[in-house]
C-alpha cells in the first residue's frame, strides 16, 4: 500500500515539505504528519529519506482504484 | 527452613517485578504490529523501552516497597536501586541519539542535522515534554551522584529526589505516549497503569503514613 | 472522491445523473461512482489574494531553477523563486545521480567533435548550439555545486539551500503556478495558489524563467507524478511555441510492483551524486517497446545474447551502426549512472533481473527534447520576457535520443545559469511590470472554478482514463495512424467534455485538476505531432513509416495556439532558429 504508516513522528514537517505529490499533511490537532492522500504516493521514498527519526514505512505495493465507467 | 522460605519469597517478589517491568513490555512489543526495522534498530528500541519500564520499577526498589525493605534490608534495596538507576538513566540519556543511528548508515540527512531537527521541533508537545523529562532526569542523575557533595540535609535531598522523579515520571510518560514509535493502546495502558500504581504507592507512603527514617 | 455520493439526496442525484434510475440504485448501494456532487469545504468567495513584485520570477526548484535564481541574482536582478514542491526535492532532480562534466584537460574529444558525435547518434535532431554550450559550461557549474556540498549527500535540499540562503533569495515552496500572464505582448508575471496558506498569489515580474521540468501522465514506476508539463502548457496558452512532443522516453519498470519507483531503481536514490565524462550513446529510445510489441509483451522479455533467441527481433527503430554496441559496455560499469541499464545490459534496472514492463515514464519525451522553443542560445522564448531552462526548454541539447549519461542534470545547471543571466539582463530593459485588475479577476475565476462547481468529474478518474487511452504500447510507443487517430478522438472527448467540469473540494484536488488539464493538452499535442511526423527517427517510431526520412523530415515540429484557439503546427528545419 505505498506509504503505509508514520510511527514516532516529531512533527518537524520534513516529510510534508519533501513529498513531491502532496501525500502527507500536518494534523492540526496532534501536530503530527498524517498520510492524507495515499492514492497519490509515487513510492519515491523522499519522505522517508528526509525524515530525521526514521518514522516512515513504505511498501512497494500500490493499490490502484478500480476502474469505473464514469467519473 | 524459615530462611529458605524467606529467600523463596524474595525471589518470588523480584520475579513479579521482573514480570511486570521486563516480560510485559517485551510481550507487548512482540504483539504490536510494528513495522519491521533493522536488527540493530529493533534492539535499540527494546533497550529503550526496557530502560523506561525498568526506570518505572525504581519506585518499587525504594522505601515504598516496605516488604522488600523488611526482607532484604535497606542497604541491599539501595544497591538494586542505584544499579538500576544509573544503568537505565544512561540508556534514557542516550535514547535521543539512538533515534538518529540509521543516519550513520545512509548518504542522506547527516546525523547531526537529524538530531538538530529532532530537538528543535518545538511545535510538537511530545518533544517539549521530552526535553523537560530529559532535563529533570539529568538533574536527578547529578544530584544522586554528588549527593554527599551538595551538602543538603538528607530529608531535603530526598524530597528533591522525589519531586524531580515525579516531574520526570509525568512528563516522560506523557512524552512516551505522545511520541513513542511503539505508542499503541496496550503500551499506553500499560504505562498509565504503572504510573498510577507508582503514584498510589508514593501518596500512600508520603501522605498517609509518616515514614520512619 | 467516493464519500460524497452518500451525502446527496436521491432526488438530486437522479436529476444530476440525467434521471437514470440505475445510477441512483448504484449510489444507494454505495458503489463507487465518480461523477459526484462537490463537497467543497473552502469558502471560495472570501479567499484573499497576495500580490508580490519582483524582477525575475523563477518557477521550479530543481537543478535549472537553482542556477537560474542564483545567476539572475548575481547579475543584479531582484529574484523570487517559487516551486510546486520543495527546493531540490521535487521533479526529477532528486533522483538524478550522474552529472556530466566536460573537462577540456582530460577529454580526448574537442567540444566540436563531441557535438558532431552527438549529432551522429541523434540523427541530426540535436541543436549543436546547446550541445556545445553544455560542454563549455558544465565544469564551472559542477565546481560551484561542489562548493555548495552537492556531492556530499544523496539529498539535495541542503546543498541547494546554501546559495539561496547566502544570497537571501526569497523562496516560496508548495505553490502551484497555473497561469503565466502576458499583457501588451510581453510577460508581466504569473499566478497560482499556495497549498499551505490556501491563498491565490499573483507575481508581478519583469521576466519569468520556467524551470518546471518535463512531465508525463502520472505514470507508474518513474518518479515524475508531480510533473505534468505545467510550464509548457502555461506558456502555450499565452502564445509560446513548444516542441518535441512526438519523442518518447523509453524507461521500463519492474513488472512486479511496477509502481514502486524506489524499489525499481535498486539503491540508486540513496546514492550520492557523481560526475560522468564523455561517452556518447544512443539510449532510452523505444527499441524495448518494439521487442515487446513483436514478441508479445513482458512475459517474453529478457536480455538478448543470453540464450533467449526469441528475443532477437528484426527491424524496429533504426540505430546508427557507430552506436550499435553502446550497450555492450553498459553492464553496471558506472556507479553514478543516471538511469538503469537497458535491455542490452542486465535485462532490467539495477538489482532487478526478472521481467520488465514498458511505459513507466509515459508521456515524457527525451530530456530537453521537448518544451518551449528557444529563439536563440540564450534560452529565450518567442514571448518577450519569457525564458525557460532545463527540461522545460525544448533545446534539443542531446537530440531526440539520450546521447550522454549525466547530461540531463548538467544541461539543466548550464541552461539555468544562461537563462538566469539573460533574464536579469532583459529585466533591466523593462520598466515595472503590473497586472491589470481585469486580468486578476479573470485568472482568479479560472483558478478557483473547480472549487465552485456543484458537481463534476474527479481529476483522479479523468487522469486514470487518460492513462488508459495513452499508455498502451500500441498508442504512444509503437505508433500507427489509425490508432493515433482513435486515441485522439478519446482525448478530444476528455478535452471538450471532462476538462471543463473537473471538480475539486480542497486545494490538493485543485492542484490535481490543473495538472489533469495540462496532461490532456499534452496528450493532444503528442498524438497530433506523432500523426504529423510520417517517419521513424530516434525515439519516435511509426510502424507504418519505419524508415528515417532525411528528405522531408530533417525538421523539428513546433506547436502553438492559433488565433482561433486551435492547436497549430509548423516545421522548423534542423540547425535553424525560429523565424
Amino acid at each position: 500500500m505505498s506509504i503505509e504508516s508514520i510511527n514516532g513522528c516529531i512533527g518537524c514537517e520534513e516529510c510534508i515539505k519533501s513529498c513531491p505529490t502532496d501525500v502527507i499533511r500536518l494534523n492540526p490537532t496532534t501536530k503530527k504528519a498524517e498520510i492524507v492522500y495515499q492514492e497519490d504516493c509515487q513510492i519515491c521514498h523522499l519522505c522517508r529519506m528526509y525524515c530525521p527519526v526514521d518514522a516512515i514505512t513504505i511498501s512497494p505495493e500500490k493499490s490502484i482504484p478500480v476502474i469505473v465507467s464514469w467519473g | 527452613m524459615g530462611l529458605i522460605m524467606k529467600k523463596q519469597r524474595n525471589i518470588f517478589r523480584l520475579l513479579i517485578l521482573a514480570l511486570f517491568f521486563i516480560i510485559v513490555p517485551i510481550v507487548l512489543y512482540n504483539l504490536g504490529d510494528f513495522p519491521k526495522r533493522s536488527f540493530l534498530m529493533d534492539v535499540l528500541s527494546i533497550i529503550t523501552i526496557l530502560g523506561f519500564s525498568l526506570f518505572l520499577s525504581q519506585f518499587f526498589s525504594t522505601r515504598i516497597n516496605q516488604k522488600l525493605v523488611k526482607d532484604i534490608r535497606m542497604v541491599n534495596v539501595l544497591k538494586i536501586h542505584k544499579f538500576i538507576g544509573y544503568l537505565f538513566i544512561s540508556i534514557l540519556l542516550l535514547h535521543p541519539f539512538f533515534i538518529v543511528v540509521p543516519k550513520f548508515f545512509d548518504n542522506g540527512v547527516s546525523p547531526t542535522d537529524a538530531f538538530l531537527t529532532l530537538i528543535t521541533s518545538f511545535n510538537s508537545l511530545g518533544v517539549i515534554l521530552g526535553i523537560i523529562a530529559y532535563t529533570s532526569m539529568l538533574i536527578l542523575l547529578i544530584t544522586a551522584f554528588f549527593r554527599f557533595k551538595i551538602y543538603l540535609k538528607y530529608k531535603t535531598w530526598r524530597y528533591l529526589h522525589g519531586y524531580l522523579t515525579t516531574l520526570f515520571i509525568i512528563t516522560a510518560t506523557w512524552h512516551v505516549i505522545n511520541l513513542g514509535r511503539h505508542g499503541t493502546n496496550p503500551f499506553s495502558i500499560y504505562y498509565i497503569l504503572a504510573v498510577v500504581s507508582v503514584i498510589y504507592f508514593l501518596l500512600k507512603t508520603y501522605l498517609f503514613k509518616t515514614s520512619k527514617k | 472522491m467516493k464519500e460524497s455520493t452518500n451525502n446527496l439526496s436521491r432526488r438530486k442525484f437522479i436529476a444530476l445523473a440525467g434521471g437514470a434510475a440505475s445510477f441512483a440504485a448504484i449510489a444507494a448501494m454505495g458503489l463507487p461512482t465518480d461523477w459526484a456532487l462537490n463537497t467543497t469545504k473552502v469558502d471560495v468567495d472570501s479567499l484573499s489574494f497576495d500580490k508580490i513584485k519582483t524582477d525575475v520570477l523563477v518557477i521550479g526548484g530543481g537543478m535549472a531553477g537553482l542556477f537560474a535564481a542564483v545567476k539572475a541574482h548575481d547579475a543584479g536582478a531582484k529574484v523570487l523563486m517559487v516551486s510546486k514542491g520543495r527546493l531540490g526535492a521535487s521533479g526529477q532532480t532528486p533522483f538524478a545521480k550522474g552529472i556530466f562534466t566536460y573537462d577540456p584537460k582530460k577529454e580526448k574529444l574537442s567540444i566540436d567533435e563531441f557535438a558532431q558525435a552527438v549529432s551522429r547518434s541523434a540523427l541530426g535532431t540535436n541543436n549543436p548550439a546547446y550541445t556545445k554550450q553544455l560542454a563549455e559550461h558544465s565544469l564551472d557549474r559542477v565546481n560551484e555545486l561542489k562548493q555548495w556540498g552537492f556531492f556530499d549527500s544523496s539529498l539535495y535540499n541542503k546543498s541547494f539551500s546554501k546559495p539561496i540562503n547566502d544570497r537571501n533569495i526569497p523562496l516560496q515552496e508548495r505553490v502551484v503556478i497555473t497561469h503565466l500572464i502576458k499583457e501588451n505582448n510581453k510577460i508581466v508575471g504569473a499566478a497560482g495558489f499556495s497549498l499551505d496558506s490556501e491563498k491565490i498569489i499573483f507575481y508581478e515580474a519583469k521576466s519569468v524563467i520556467l524551470c518546471t521540468g518535463a512531465g508525463g501522465f502520472k505514470p507508474n514506476g518513474f518518479p515524475i507524478c508531480d510533473l505534468t508539463h505545467d510550464g509548457t502548457i502555461m506558456a502555450y496558452n499565452i502564445g509560446a511555441k513548444v516542441t518535441g512532443k512526438e519523442w518518447n522516453d523509453g524507461h521500463p519498470a519492474k513488472s512486479e510492483n511496477a509502481a514502486a519507483c524506489y524499489d525499481g531503481w535498486g539503491d540508486m536514490f540513496e546514492k550520492k551524486p557523481e560526475t560522468t565524462s564523455v561517452e556518447i550513446r544512443h539510449d532510452l529510445g523505444v527499441d524495448m517497446n518494439y521487442t515487446a510489441y513483436i514478441n508479445g509483451g513482458a512475459a517474453q522479455m529478457g536480455p538478448p545474447g543470453m540464450g533467449k533467441q526469441e528475443n532477437i527481433v528484426v527491424g524496429g527503430p533504426y540505430r546508427p551502426e557507430e552506436f550499435n554496441n553502446a550497450g555492450g559496455h553498459q553492464g553496471g560499469k558506472k556507479e553514478g549512472e543516471k538511469r538503469p541499464p537497458r535491455k542490452e545490459g542486465k535485462g532490467g534496472p539495477p538489482g532487478m533481473g526478472g521481467s520488465v514492463v514498458g511505459g513507466s515514464s509515459a508521456g515524457m519525451s527525451i530530456h530537453k527534447a521537448e518544451g518551449i522553443v528557444p529563439i536563440n542560445d540564450q534560452c529565450e522564448s518567442n514571448i518577450s520576457g519569457l525564458f525557460a531552462a532545463g527540461d522545460a526548454l525544448g533545446s534539443y541539447m542531446a537530440g531526440a535520443i539520450y546521447t550522454q549519461i549525466g547530461s540531463s542534470l548538467a544541461g539543466s545547471a548550464v541552461q539555468g545559469a544562461v537563462a538566469g543571466e539573460a533574464a536579469a539582463k532583459y529585466s533591466k530593459t523593462v520598466k515595472t511590470a503590473s497586472i491589470s485588475s481585469s486580468k486578476i479577476k479573470e485568472i482568479k475565476e479560472e483558478i478557483l472554478a473547480p472549487l465552485k462547481r456543484d458537481a463534476g468529474y474527479s481529476a483522479a478518474w479523468v487522469t486514470q482514463t487518460l492513462q488508459g487511452i495513452m499508455i498502451p504500447n500500441f498508442i504512444i510507443y509503437i505508433k500507427k495512424e489509425n490508432l493515433l487517430k482513435g486515441a485522439l478522438a478519446y482525448v478530444e472527448e476528455l478535452r471538450d467534455h471532462h476538462l471543463p467540469t473537473l471538480r475539486a473540494k480542497n486545494f490538493h484536488e485543485l492542484r490535481l485538476v490543473h495538472e489533469t488539464a495540462n496532461m490532456i493538452v499534452t496528450a493532444e499535442m503528442k498524438l497530433k505531432a506523432s500523426i504529423m511526423r510520417t517517419e521513424s527517427r530516434c525515439s519516435h517510431y511509426r510502424i507504418d513509416y519505419p524508415e528515417v526520412d532525411y528528405e522531408n523530415w530533417n525538421v523539428w515540429i513546433n506547436i502553438f495556439k492559433g488565433e482561433d484557439g486551435t492547436m497549430q503546427f509548423e516545421k522548423q528545419p534542423f540547425n535553424t532558429w525560429p523565424i
